[in-house]
């Protein structure tokens, strides 16, 4: 048995092999990052999903499922879509600040073309 | 497709419809929308459900109707009094809709995730559910990330307008006169704001966290680099401030500064790809930013 297991083949309590699919992305010292994508996902599932992935992507493909699988263990309902509606959230109240602002712009440059004109006057 | 289609006032119907980078969900929301919501069926008893007692054309059904539910006609079983898909996934279209759930999740992750949530907030999980796995079935890589990347890149670059338009309003106010007026700011979003050569990084660290309050146990910025050396844009990401700050009241804002010490190089490599690919080019760095490069 290889004594260095990745974090996904010590939670599933098997033997870990050479080309192991989970090792590279996985390592021991983070047993909760597997934990938490496979009580979301399953261990099966993101094995295929990663073996349809091409080799070099598919670090940043767990490193979103991780984050995927957080947001729906931290909120069960949500998710991380509980996410985007914050960001949409925000993105609404910073246009209607902007737009406020550039409001704010035209009245002050009025002013200012009225103090101008009635200086010449 | 799911009990939001009677109600187009939903949270969840109107961020899923507002989301530009998922059309497939928006056209099925739609189609479904407009679908006469005739079909009542007189679903389980089992659950108590209040949400199967809306109807809908895309949502609905139970095994009391007559035929199993979406979910058990994918699956292939039968679908037995107090099934736990029927109210979400009726027989016509709703396999379709399980089937990316399935195919993402799995049925007995969904499954045992719906046991665990309140029986008035399963409708919401489905249909975020749903959306999750058409995500990462559109995208296998990034699936719904990728929307929040571009989100917060919009929100980052409209921060950067505000500054900028709020600085010239400043000058306009000041008492002396002003010999010229700055420059009219940049009208889209994508142009970079005149205060800083390059917008700030993007960086999931800094992504305001779900309604609930979070634990600041996962750092998805450190995780992508361990490694990499602290930015400089880090920096400049604190001038906009953390937006767990203005979201979350009850969360601690000991976790906002998660991950942004920790270097976020290929984070915003990674963001800069993303941004790449969605179609919105990424903002040239002028200043001696650290090199990017994608970690393979």
């Amino acid at each position: 048995m290889n004594p260095k297991r990745c974090a996904a083949c010590k939670y599933l309590r098997r033997r870990c092999p050479k080309d192991c699919i989970f090792s590279p992305y996985f390592p021991p010292s983070d047993p909760d990052k597997f934990a938490c994508i496979h009580r979301i996902y399953g261990a099966g599932n993101v094995s295929k999903m990663l073996q349809q992935l091409p080799v070099q992507t598919r670090a940043e493909a767990v490193e979103s499922l991780s984050f995927e699988a957080k947001c729906r263990v931290e909120d069960p309902v949500y998710g991380c879509v509980g996410i985007i509606s914050l960001l949409q959230t925000q993105i609404q109240k910073t246009q209607t600040l902007l737009a406020r602002t550039q409001a704010q712009i035209a009245v002050a440059q009025a002013k200012h073309s009225q103090t101008q004109i009635s200086e010449f006057m | 497709m799911m009990s939001y289609l009677r109600n187009p006032n939903s949270p969840i119907f109107s961020i899923l419809l507002s989301s530009s980078t998922t059309p497939n969900i928006k056209s099925i929301l739609f189609s479904q929308q407009n679908q006469k919501l005739v079909k009542r069926r007189d679903v389980m008893s089992g659950g108590g459900n209040t949400v199967t007692a809306m109807g809908g054309g895309g949502c609905g059904g139970g095994s009391g109707g007559g035929g199993p539910c979406g979910a058990c006609k994918f699956l292939r079983r039968k679908c037995v009094p107090g099934c736990i898909f029927a109210p979400y996934f009726d027989s016509e279209q709703g396999s379709a809709y399980f089937a990316a759930v399935h195919k993402v999740f799995g049925a007995s992750n969904v499954s045992k995730l719906l046991l665990h949530i309140p029986v008035h907030r399963r409708s919401d999980a489905v249909v975020t559910i749903c959306y999750e796995a058409q995500a990462r079935i559109r995208d296998p890589i990034y699936g719904c990330v990728a929307h929040i990347f571009a989100l917060q890149q919009q929100v980052v670059n409209l921060q950067a307008e505000v500054s900028y338009i709020q600085a010239h309003l400043a000058s306009l106010e000041l008492p002396q006169p002003q010999t010229r007026p700055p420059p009219p700011p940049p009208q889209h979003h994508q142009s970079q704001p005149l205060f800083f050569s390059t917008p700030p990084p993007l960086s999931i660290t800094d992504l305001p966290p779900s309604v609930s309050p979070l634990p600041s146990t996962y750092d998805l910025a450190s995780a992508f680099n361990q490694a990499a050396s602290p930015s400089s844009w880090a920096t400049q990401q604190r001038r906009f401030g953390d937006p767990r700050h203005q979201y979350g009241g009850s969360l601690s804002t000991s976790s906002a500064t998660v991950g942004l010490g920790g270097g976020n190089s290929d984070l915003e490599a990674l963001a800069h790809e993303l941004l790449h690919r969605q179609g919105s080019p990424p903002p040239a760095a002028t200043d001696d930013s650290p090199s990017r490069s994608m970690s393979r």
